[in-house]
């Protein structure tokens, strides 16, 4: 009879692959991300200097803090950021004022009736974002069919102008990440155990009051899924205010992309970079640590 | 009604290493512990199983009999100590190396595959020629009656056909030990007690060794010819379904399988040939008809089973072993019925009668006043 | 209709949200103006232009090759991160493994991208390769992003599976990597279709990142579609969305009704073999 070790050598095949190339092609180069946001640009290729400056004797560090000081005494990147958070609160809000009836509603179709729902509403997200995002231009431009049909409506004289501004950034973002609020609430709203209602209800609580009281509290970690998953992405969002806002429509997504192709100043695009970074690191640690217990919850 | 006489009943054994000596143990469990993350599920147990026994692991959930089971299939590794079977040692083996083979309490079966190929996987592993595996399979489903359902997958089979599957696939390698893990948990009640004794009557005709874990004592008593009752990791009591009934070895053990009245004392006289008890339930002390290690004034239970007492309204005309009482509670149950007998000292009685309708006068109802007693051996003194 | 409550209509409301816009793309995909919201009679002559474009379909091929070997790539390494995750119960950096692999699920895109492409220039700076990023770059890019998603979807399917069913195997005598192959892999193959599909649609989708890390010779569809939607409507634009909603949608239905099917048949199955009983 074969005895053969007990621990399989398979367990680091497996381990090894994906571990390698994610340290590779994500952690490593955010190390290079912040190495750059150091540099200062030059018009070498690549557009950067480099953090060991040979020309002496021994080489020697050099670090250039000019991308963080411009990031932190002009107002201009300061207002993005801001602007950038605002937008994502804003957005996540009105997703879950959106989203969260949906979720409700199709938690309470009976089987049947709730896949053909989900089909319905993941849908759209298979079909390419920056189209459907385009869809919007034709909708909302001054000529287009909105106006159009409010104007033939005889609900309004002159054309609304809604492309281009904030406005429509809003609605494009809501449409895009609608399905991402979904999706998590229905997860959590489909386990919850209808007998609690009943329970409630017989115990003297209308409707409403079940809802705030029970339904909405059971329904927090979906809430929390949901928000994480619009709030933080949205943060750093770029096409939505690139082909949906005014030039004005500051958000920091926009300004990386700027300064990097526009610019082409890396070292500054790298420090907008590090910062939104440092910005999103709580809600991403708050996300990954309920995406973990979720995990555990469920292997055990 | 009287038990067999039994010296020294009421000694507490630990485990059960002493009941089986050297060659006759085919599988032999040396001091195995189990810690998960400082949380002991196995307490040094040991074990020593004989050769074509149906063994049972009866406990609550939680008690460890679980994860000594999968110990022995090879699916946990035990922190410390040794297991053997038919002489060979099992640590270190992975399970696909060891002659044991288990049956899932979920059946586990591959919903992939057909009954067949269910059955013929093991056989499969062993690099067999195709048309000997087929033999096999097909003695197998003969064996569990399964023959005509080949072709089926698992979700087109009923509870009942899934098990015989489970255990035909479990058979079929003919491994030296069978491990069932709550074989009849998944089953409603009407299938349960019949499928109790097919199972039993394929193992002994297959002569395998069988180790069962359940938490059901109708189960273990009726399928096993041993039972070892655990608690919290180790081993309370081992011996036969007779010996644990009849004989516990301490509160716990008695309490744990059907009912029991426990009678709290202390040893009055202590004598070679008899003791009694001293208790406050009863008036007069209780008579023993054998002796006990033990001393004057010891602190003792005495374990007296429901049946073993009589109910009559009249005085009886033995000495002792006998009280007044009144019937407060009946439970009914057709053949039989459970009286709660309130004593003179307050204490309860449980008292099980046989319905016989011969005289009327012996129909009891509710606050009638009563006599119980019982014979000199129908309990057991208990000191743990 | 009479019982509806108010997240039911709601809903519904939702959904038209939802489709409304696809809808006015596919209706003026056929507009013979070419201004796209002005209506001027039924044509299907941008859909001729769109095969006439020769960049949109370079454009297009490009993206299809890499989603499809993103795709691939990506349920082998998810497949096998997955199974890291669910299976081991714990070994030296396990946490920060996790961190890693579910992070690019909300890391803004420009921050990936970024960081991808100044690793690629790194690259080339210190080991001389990846001077043109071409296909494998973008590639590279996308597996590293799209990774999150599919390990999602695959542990996600493999918690779910009964541990009993691949310890039954290795007690009847199949070793760990056989366990795998025959018995995890067939159970699990629809969750690895998923993930196969998703990997698929976000790479073929993708602008910001392949924006980054593309280099001159290699422009995806994306790309292509931005930069002309830039300086504002084009019904070619329409017409390719029409074919894309059209392509989506079909996959999903016929997806959808063999799967409705299969799971119609096995209730049917179940159903009989409850009714024979013993």
């Amino acid at each position: 009879m074969k005895r053969r070790r007990w621990l399989p050598s398979p367990r680091w095949a497996l381990i090894v692959p994906p571990y390698a190339w994610m340290l590779l092609f994500f952690a490593v180069p955010f190390a290079i991300v912040l190495k750059i946001s150091f540099a200062k640009t030059t018009l070498a290729m690549p557009p950067f200097t480099s953090l060991l400056d040979w020309s002496g004797q021994a080489p020697q560090i050099q670090i250039h803090l000019e991308n963080y000081l411009r990031l932190f005494s002009d107002g201009l990147y300061a207002m993005a950021y801001l602007s950038s958070l605002k937008v994502a609160v804003v957005s996540t809000f009105l997703c879950l004022l959106i989203g969260y009836p949906m979720a409700y509603a199709i938690a309470r179709m009976d089987p049947a009736a709730r896949n053909v729902a989900l089909m319905l509403v993941v849908l759209p997200s298979w079909t390419s974002f920056l189209i459907r995002i385009y869809a919007w231009i034709g909708i909302l431009k001054n000529n287009g069919l909105l106006n159009n049909l409010l104007i033939g409506l005889g609900i309004i004289d002159e054309p609304l102008q809604i492309l281009y501004s904030t406005t429509a950034v809003y609605i494009g973002i809501v449409y895009a990440y609608l399905p991402f609020m979904v999706l998590p609430l229905y997860a959590n709203l489909v386990k919850l155990d209808l007998r609690l209602l009943e329970a409630a209800s017989d115990l003297g609580a209308k409707p409403w009051k079940a809802f705030f009281q029970i339904t909405l509290p059971l329904s927090r970690a979906g809430i929390i899924a949901g928000s994480m998953l619009v709030m933080i992405p949205v943060v750093g969002e770029f096409v939505i205010p690139e082909m949906l806002g005014s030039p004005d429509t500051l958000m920091i997504g926009r300004v990386l992309w700027q300064e990097f192709f526009n610019n082409r100043d890396w070292p500054a695009a790298s420090a907008v970079a590090i910062v939104m970074l440092a910005l999103l690191l709580i809600p991403i640690v708050i996300f990954h640590r309920a995406q973990a217990k979720a995990l555990e919850a469920k292997l055990t | 009604m009287d038990s067999a006489p039994v010296s020294d009943a009421g000694k507490a054994t630990g485990n059960g290493a002493a009941s089986v000596r050297g060659d006759e143990a085919y599988v032999r469990i040396t001091s195995i512990r189990k810690e998960f993350d400082g949380f002991v599920a196995v307490d040094d147990v040991s074990l020593d199983i004989r050769r074509g026994e149906i063994f049972a692991l009866l406990g609550a959930s939680g008690c460890g009999k679980s994860t000594l089971l999968r110990i022995l299939a090879g699916l946990e590794t035990p922190t410390r100590g040794i297991v053997e079977l038919d002489g060979q040692l099992m640590n270190g083996l992975a399970p696909y190396d060891r002659p044991t083979n288990m049956m899932f309490q979920s059946y586990a079966l591959f919903p992939h595959m057909t009954v067949e190929q269910n059955v013929a996987f093991g056989l499969k592993q062993e690099g067999l020629p195709r048309a000997e595996v087929a033999r096999r399979v097909e003695e197998m489903l003969a064996l569990v009656q399964m023959s005509k359902l080949a072709r089926r997958k698992p979700h087109q089979l009923s509870g009942g056909q899934q098990q015989r599957v489970a255990l035909a696939r479990s058979l079929a390698k003919g491994p030296k030990l069978l491990l069932l893990d709550e074989p009849m948990g998944a089953l409603d009640k009407k299938l349960r007690s019949q499928m109790q004794l097919e199972l039993v009557n394929i193992i002994e005709r297959l002569g395998v060794t069988c180790i069962m874990v359940t938490h059901d004592q109708e189960e273990a008593m009726t399928m096993a010819h041993r039972i070892a009752i655990m608690d919290v990791g180790k081993i309370r009591q081992l011996g036969t379904p007779d010996e644990i009934y009849e004989q516990p070895n301490s509160r716990f053990t008695a309490q744990f399988i059907g009912s029991v009245n426990l009678i709290e004392g202390k040893i009055g006289e202590d004598e070679k040939d008899h003791i009694t008890i001293l208790t406050p339930w009863l008036d007069s002390p209780i008579y023993v008809g054998h002796g006990v290690t033990g001393f004057e004034g010891m602190d003792v239970a005495f374990a007296l089973r429901p049946e073993k007492i009589r109910i009559q309204r009249d005085e009886p005309q033995q000495a002792c072993n006998k009280t007044r009482g009144v019937i407060e509670e009946i439970a009914y149950f057709g053949s039989h019925s459970v009286y709660h007998v309130r004593l003179p000292s307050q204490h309860k009685l449980l008292v099980n009668a046989t319905n016989t309708r011969r005289w009327a006068s012996e129909n009891f109802t509710w606050k009638d006043e009563v006599w119980l007693y019982w014979g000199e051996l129908s309990g057991v003194v208990l000191t743990a | 209709m009479r019982r509806w409550g108010l997240s039911r209509w709601l809903l519904l409301a939702g959904l038209l949200f939802l489709y409304a816009p696809m809808l006015s793309l596919m209706v003026y995909s056929f507009n013979e103006s070419k201004l796209v919201t002005v209506w001027s009679g039924f044509s299907v002559k941008w859909y001729f232009e769109l095969f006439r474009d020769q960049q949109l379909i370079d454009a297009a091929w490009v993206s299809l090759r890499v989603a499809f070997y993103t795709a691939c790539a990506t349920v082998v390494l998810g497949t096998m991160a997955a199974m890291a995750l669910t299976r081991l119960r714990s070994f030296p950096g396990k946490t920060l493994f996790g961190a890693m692999i579910t992070a690019p699920l909300v890391m803004p895109e420009v921050i990936t991208g970024l960081s991808i492409l100044l690793l690629f220039v790194a690259m080339n700076d210190w080991l001389g390769m990846g001077q043109s990023r071409g296909i494998g770059a973008i590639w590279a890019a996308h597996v590293t992003f799209t990774l999150a998603f599919v390990t999602v979807v695959i542990s996600s399917r493999l918690s779910e599976l009964d541990r009993s069913l691949e310890e039954a195997a290795m007690d009847l005598g199949a070793n760990r990597v056989k366990v795998f192959f025959v018995i995890t892999l067939p159970i699990i193959a629809p969750a690895l279709v998923a993930g196969w599909l998703l990997g698929f649609t976000l790479s073929l989708d993708d602008l910001v990142i392949a924006s980054f890390v593309s280099g001159p010779s290699s422009t995806t569809l994306p790309m292509k579609v931005f930069s002309s939607v830039r300086l504002g409507v084009s019904p070619k634009i329409n017409a390719l969305a029409t074919l894309m909603i059209l392509v989506v949608s079909a996959a999903a239905l016929i997806g959808w009704w063999l799967l409705s099917r299969e799971e119609k048949r096995r209730q049917r199955d179940m159903q009989r073999a409850l009714q024979q009983g013993e």
